[in-house]
């Protein structure tokens, strides 16, 4: 192999470049072969279509985005032509360097250098030749071009279209000189389309519904069978899971014990927003940002769960931080994969060495999320109690919308006081001291004195500080503490451990050194509205924990302790204020604050905020509606919520994408190859989420009608889901995708249900599946659509089509993960308290759909894992289809579909007496057609030779056979 | 779809009705769809000629110490008890379990013998290990990132510290195909504890990542079931089995005349492979044909089902079936403490059975052409965990030093490589990253590292990822 390659891959270039540059290698030796370098130049250079790949392929690994050697990049047009560019003049070939290089004897100045490539093939260096005569036109690469609405293709055989979609296809077709494949056998079609909208077969009743209303109503029956089928909820069941994919829905954490998490109610919503025919852009914008939306629902906070399915880790020893920010990042890489199409993955370490996205593009983006509250807690913070039936849903919204308010303004004048340094006098000639090993040390710093810890801190220290009261003061209303990062100034950016004062304890010591009087505090206000541990925690001997700085702190923090009465202070007094630290993450990190200071005050409004009239009846109405809220039976699920604007994090470009070193700090934008922010004074992240489906975005609305074609059709217009960069495929049927895309977005109106429902009444889709012997040279892979999809059934529907089969399926929808049979030994989570308890045979919980078994990332359930469903760590843009024995185990020994061939034996033996009949009538209902006469000797044969061997249940094994089918296996 | 994929589909079509759903076909069959895609890449593997065709990796997880096993240093003693210099530490991380502990030196708790021609010094507590020194290979200057277990082990097996790429075994499964018609390419055994592990060991360490789910490893469990689904159910006879498919591929035979669809005949053989890992795999996993020279050459655990001694048994049976990939997982090396019985009692379990394994192999003539690796995740510090001097004592993780071995086909045997300093903590000569290892054992099956990728979200993956790493010329033999 040419020694290039090598070195490409030692400069880092993730891409494809080596397998495209064999590609292209070998394509273009046989040219020679063939054709000599006669072959004709196009008419018009398309830049994109002629050019673009003969840099990518060539050029970009040393001139791209991540390296831009001699300040030059093939990737970017200004690095390129003039003005800015210098290697291309347009219109001038031989006044450009790039035809100099490239033509060049030289072997000091050739490009490609040697070592890196052999010269550019004749017929290359013609295309750029002719492309810089014509005058260099610069083309972004399709996919970031608007779609263009096209006009409709005219073709030869008008009656065979049914749809708009059918034009497109066919005037490939005829272009291409294929004729397209008969209809499909109407009950084939209809088990097709069942499978495809609700994830299920139709039953033998539907199936002579079907085939009667034909007989009357002709193509009208086509169409009622489609709307029927989007109106089952199972429609819902169904495409929920082709999103769960995308955004890594899983019922446990992830990372460590991968604990069990509890987000089911995200996943109903999800059922739920397909079945009202949610449009895509409301869908996304909630997921994205449903929190930041003028008065939230209770529903809009559960969609921002989204971004909450990302992994968390509890292993012993790790920092939040760090995951955090693996959290922040992969909720980065899932919104451009799954709403974008892009692969923006790789710019967190680099510019993207083909698309036009720059390095310190990902942290802007990246900084739209950063300032959510959560941060890797075990306790999956913050969370919303979700009202377990839906029907309390606007109750309980209702009443957070009274309660948040409420909340807010009574914290409003609070922290005014709190954060009024007027109202304050800081303390002087502090003396610190420890019940522990740790020591601390006393500085002044400006008018006042600070504590800070010294080397490495114990477990469970107390910090007890002493300091005079200043003698301007004569009574004490409040103290306050301040809590701070060691190293203030780095922690902004590098945050460091926090601090939890799990209690405080506070005297005045009179001047003459007499007995001290206990200070008896009322309350403790804070500078969060709505902080993870109630503060008050810290005056309660039994709780550990209260105010806090919890489990990072990047910014100095404070509360005020306010004292029951005004204390009258004499000159000379002293106070001895007690911190106890009682918290530690997992034995290694103690929560204990590591540097601070206090003030007193004797204003008397502190005084006054405990008795003040209109607080003290806010605050009641506040505890009143809080125990209504209380009262309605709620589980939980993980939320986005905002930090404040003064605990604000920044966001920094993270130097080759590690998060210990920070470069430069950014804010919040998207990147300028794309069409700009409009931010206005939304909040940024609720700018963002308006901005992917603003009529200006150009990827949004196409990968969402790809993802949808290829659910239906079995591969995408664009093949590549996940990636519609320059580095992806280009689509097949680029005018139709655009087409859709357009209609999806206006005369759709954003919704599912009428984009799918004219795919599938489409002729294209109506297509008879059978393999065309014809068109295996030309097109193996159907990129064409000159027949209808043939292709195996999802991990899910392979399941849940048995259990319907059988009979045993159960139609109960929603609710908490179920747990149906699993193998003995699969089941081994590190922590034993993490049971699988198996539901019992009378349990309808042992027979629910596939999308409501349990989640766990790291023990996959086994047959979605043999069947190629994710484990969901992450985003899964594409699942893989393959075909292994383990699955043939599966599906022949499998405890479920044990039980699904017995229940099915059972069941025909009600159908009819005769066992040949009997066996008829199941083929007819796993297959929605009569058997052949072959067929049918094939079945019964096979009865009765496993009836001779006297043992088992002959027809539970044809049923085994017939759940086995290949057909029944296959779309 | 290019030109060279359709040839190949088509190939593969006439190649199937030809051969009558043979194991032949099979593999072929399973480049269909998805996979067509990588079928270019594939079909230029192996790069160059291999010195090994399958692989053994002995996985000891954990982090064996290799102060207490491999790594020599007389000077230690002098030392115990005072702290480790700055010098040294060069701020390295800790875990939080002992980041707020003196870092006091606790030299090794062991002897060291001579051993062989090579004279190899190896820790006391393998001797069987250190008997077999003159085939070995040690590597004493691995060097890995990670510094907690499962973000090492993750690193250590599929070249990234977070979960979703491929592990070694299935890049391997991916690249290179199955050599055998009737078992899985990648076989994974876990040990059988005596006493609960404390470890977890993931799924994805053998996984398939983004690669098709044929090529992660399958579990070979010490249960009723070595392989999951492999015993009819109850009321679904053995007998009734052979029948019951004979008809299933009638059906499926009389629907692709239907449908022509090449898939089918790929199921039909998939369905016969299912069949028959019915009959190999409990015909792998019955031991009651190996000899008492074979229990006793692998020691008296070998007796016990599940056992790490049982399982390098079954290592060398599968290795003799050709199985491309065979993976052993040890857990319980993770000593923080009582390092003085705890790794004894893990050299126990590993010494004697992976010593035997690599002379059984050598005797049988499959030592040529398999490559053997024993390691773990990461090594362990020098400093003492707990209090120093007392029984108790135990070892943090060390990530910046640890020592491997590896024997068998291109490997050089009766060497050392690399160099730890004085104190076994850092890398001073020839540092081996765990890319490198990656790079030098897909070296030694004939694979260049650097052009051994597959496309996934548009970008182009590969087992030693994006930072530079380099094969060991100098172990090969």
């Amino acid at each position: 192999m040419i020694p290039w390659i090598k070195t490409i891959g030692l400069l880092c270039v993730l891409s494809g470049f080596s397998v495209v540059a064999q590609g292209e290698e070998g394509e273009h030796s046989g040219h020679d072969e063939a054709h000599g370098s006669a072959e004709a130049l196009p008419e018009t250079i398309d830049f994109n279509e002629h050019i673009r790949p003969i840099f990518n392929s060539h050029c970009v690994a040393c001139h791209g985005g991540v390296k831009q050697a001699g300040d030059l990049s093939f990737v970017y047009r200004d690095k390129v032509l003039p003005p800015d560019g210098w290697v291309v003049e347009p219109g001038e070939p031989d006044d450009s360097i790039v035809m100099e290089r490239i033509t060049t004897d030289d072997e000091s100045v050739v490009m490609p250098p040697a070592e890196h490539g052999p010269p550019l093939p004749e017929h290359e260096v013609q295309l750029i030749r002719r492309w810089i005569e014509q005058g260099a036109k610069w083309g972004e690469h399709w996919a970031y071009e608007k779609p263009q609405r096209p006009s409709v293709p005219d073709v030869a055989d008008v009656d065979w279209c049914r749809q708009a979609i059918d034009r497109f296809i066919l005037a490939k077709l005829e272009e291409e000189g294929i004729a397209p494949a008969e209809d499909e056998v109407p009950t084939r079609w209809l088990r097709r389309v069942s499978l495809d909208l609700i994830g299920l077969p139709p039953t033998p009743s539907e199936v002579a519904a079907f085939e009667s209303a034909i007989e009357t109503q002709q193509e009208h029956a086509y169409e009622e069978a489609v709307d029927r089928l989007l109106n089952r909820p199972e429609f819902g069941e169904r495409w929920a899971s082709v999103w769960l994919d995308q955004i890594r829905y899983a019922d446990s954490k992830g990372l460590g014990l991968d604990a069990p998490r509890k987000a089911w109610k995200y996943r109903d919503w999800v059922i739920d927003a397909f079945n009202r025919d949610m449009p895509y852009d409301e869908f996304t914008v909630r997921q994205i940002a449903g929190d930041l939306l003028p008065n939230p629902t209770i529903e809009d906070y559960i969609a921002t769960a989204a971004q909450r399915l990302t992994q968390s880790n509890e292993e012993g020893g790790t920092d939040d931080e760090e995951f955090r920010i693996e959290a922040i990042l992969d909720r980065v890489n899932t919104t451009w994969q799954v709403w974008q199409g892009v692969t923006f993955g790789c710019v967190q370490c680099h510019s993207h060495p083909y698309d036009p996205f720059e390095h310190d593009e990902y942290y802007k983006f990246a900084a739209f999320f950063n300032n959510t509250a959560d941060s890797d807690l075990d306790e999956d913070w913050p969370v919303l109690k979700v009202p377990v039936d839906s029907a309390h849903y606007d109750q309980a919204a209702k009443l957070d919308s009274q309660i948040r308010p409420l909340q807010r303004n009574i914290w409003s004048q609070e922290y005014e006081l709190l954060s009024d340094e007027t109202r304050w006098k800081p303390l002087t000639d502090l003396e610190a001291s420890t019940n522990k090993a740790t020591r601390v040390d006393v500085e002044t710093v400006g008018d006042h004195d600070e504590f800070h810890t010294v080397g490495t801190v114990a477990r469970n220290t107390d910090i007890t500080l002493r300091s005079p009261l200043p003698d301007s003061i004569d009574s004490l209303t409040a103290i306050r503490f301040t809590g701070m990062p060691l190293d203030p100034e780095k922690a902004i950016s590098d945050s460091e451990w926090g601090f939890v004062l799990s209690h405080v304890d506070a005297k005045l010591i009179p001047a003459d050194g007499g007995e001290p009087t206990s200070i008896e505090f009322a309350d403790v206000i804070s500078d969060e509205p709505d902080p993870f541990h109630d503060p008050n925690g810290s005056l309660n001997e039994k709780s550990n924990h209260g105010f806090a700085a919890y489990t990072r702190i990047h910014y100095p923090r404070s509360a005020a302790f306010l004292l029951k009465e005004p204390l009258d202070v004499s000159e000379g007094s002293q106070i001895e204020f007690t911190i106890k630290h009682r918290v530690y993450m997992l034995s290694a990190f103690s929560l204990v604050t590591r540097r601070g200071y206090l003030a007193v005050s004797s204003d008397p409004e502190f005084h006054g905020l405990l008795n003040d009239e209109s607080l003290q009846v806010q605050r009641k109405e506040l505890a009143e509606l809080k125990s209504r809220r209380n009262k309605i039976e709620s589980t939980t699920v993980p939320i986005l919520a905002e930090r404040e604007s003064h605990l604000a994090r920044p966001s920094h470009v993270f130097i080759r994408g590690l998060f210990l070193t920070k470069d430069k700090q950014v804010q919040p934008d998207t990147p300028q190859s794309f069409p700009p922010l409009s931010a206005g004074d939304q909040p940024p992240r609720l700018a963002l989420a308006r901005w992917l489906v603003s009529d200006e975005n150009p990827l949004t609305a196409r990968v969402a009608v790809n993802r949808v074609w290829a659910q239906l059709f079995g591969i995408g217009l664009v093949a590549t889901e996940e990636d519609f960069g320059s580095s992806g495929e280009a689509p097949s049927h680029p005018q139709l995708l655009d087409d859709l895309a357009l209609r999806f977005k206006d005369t759709h109106q954003w919704k599912f249900k009428p984009l799918i429902r004219e795919l599938v009444l489409s002729r294209t889709y109506r297509q008879s599946s059978v393999v065309r012997d014809d068109l295996m040279d030309v097109d193996p892979a159907n990129r064409l659509f000159a027949r209808g999809p043939r292709h195996r059934l999802d991990a899910e529907t392979v399941r849940d089509q048995a259990l319907a089969i059988s009979g045993l399926l159960s139609d109960e929808m929603h609710g908490p993960p179920v747990h149906p049979p699993i193998p003995d030994g699969v089941w081994t989570p590190f922590a034993a308290w993490d049971k699988w308890n198996t539901a019992k045979v009378d349990d309808g919980d042992r027979y629910r759909r596939s999308l409501y078994t349990y989640t766990k990332r790291s023990i996959p359930f086994p047959m979605f894992a043999a069947f190629d469903a994710p484990s969901r760590e992450f985003c899964t843009p594409r699942r893989l289809r393959s075909n292994t024995p383990v699955q043939a185990l599966m599906t022949l020994n499998d405890q479920t579909f044990a039980e699904c061939a017995s229940a099915f034996a059972a069941h025909m033996r009600t159908l009819a007496d005769e066992p040949s009949e009997q066996i008829r009538l199941g083929f007819v209902r796993a297959t929605c057609r009569e058997p052949s006469a072959d067929e049918l000797d094939e079945l019964v044969g096979l009865h009765q030779q496993l009836g001779e061997l006297e043992t088992g249940d002959p027809l539970s094994m044809v049923a085994n056979v017939l759940l086995n089918l290949d057909e029944v296996l296959m779309k | 779809m290019s030109h060279q994929e359709t040839q190949l589909q088509l190939g593969r079509r006439s190649f199937l009705s030809q051969a009558g759903f043979n194991f032949g076909a099979l593999a072929a069959g399973a480049m269909l769809g998805d996979e067509l895609a990588a079928s270019e890449l594939k079909s230029s593997l192996p790069h160059f000629a291999p010195k090994a065709k399958r692989v053994i990796f002995l996985t000891q997880s954990g982090g064996p110490s290799q102060i207490e096993l491999f790594d020599h240093k007389p000077e230690l003693p002098k030392l115990a008890g005072t702290e480790l210099p700055d010098s040294v530490r060069q701020g390295q991380r800790l875990t939080g379990m002992t980041k707020n502990q003196k870092q006091l030196i606790l030299p090794a708790i062991t002897k060291f013998n001579r051993h062989g021609e090579c004279g190899r010094l190896v820790g006391e507590w393998l001797p069987h290990i250190g008997s077999i020194s003159d085939d070995l290979c040690f590597v004493k200057s691995m060097v890995t990132d990670e510094i907690n277990h499962a973000p090492a082990m993750t690193k250590f097996l599929t070249g990234h510290q977070l979960p979703g790429r491929p592990s070694f075994g299935a890049w391997a499964s991916y690249g290179l195909g199955s050599m055998n018609s009737n078992l899985p390419d990648y076989v994974v055994l876990i040990s059988k504890m005596k006493r609960p592990s404390d470890q977890p060991l993931y799924d994805h360490y053998w996984g398939s990542g983004f690669l098709p789910s044929k090529h992660q490893g399958v579990k070979l469990r010490s249960a009723k079931d070595p392989v999951l689904y492999l015993n009819d159910p109850d009321g679904f006879p053995r007998e009734l089995r052979r029948e019951m498919l004979d008809g299933l591929a009638g059906m499926n035979r009389l629907h692709h005349t239907e449908t022509l669809d090449p898939e089918i005949e790929t199921r039909i053989a998939q369905y016969e492979m299912a069949f028959r890992m019915q009959t190999s795999i409990p015909d792998l996993t019955d031991l009651s044909d190996e000899s008492d020279e074979t229990f006793e050459m692998y020691g008296p655990d070998s007796r016990r089902p599940g056992s790490y001694a049982a399982n390098c048994i079954l290592a060398r049976r599968l290795a003799e079936r050709d199985v491309r990939f065979i993976q052993l997982f040890h857990p319980d090396w993770d000593h923080h403490s009582r390092l003085s019985s705890w790794c004894v009692s893990r050299c126990v379990d590993t010494d004697q059975p992976s010593a035997a394994l690599v002379k059984d192999l050598k005797q049988r003539g499959l030592l040529d052409d398999t490559l053997i690796i024993w390691g773990g995740e990461f090594g362990r510090g020098v400093a003492g965990q707990g209090k120093w001097d007392s029984p108790e004592a135990g070892r943090d993780h060390h990530p910046r030093c640890f020592t491997i071995w590896m024997a068998g086909a291109g490997i050089k045997p009766g060497t050392s490589y690399g160099q730890t300093d004085d104190f076994s903590y850092n890398v001073v000569e020839n540092p081996v990253h765990v890319r490198d290892l990656h790079a030098t054992a897909l070296h030694v099956l004939g694979i260049d590292h650097e052009r051994f990728t597959h496309r996934y979200q548009g970008l182009d993956f590969k087992l030693t990822g994006v930072e530079p790493s380099k094969v060991v010329d100098d172990i090969l033999a």
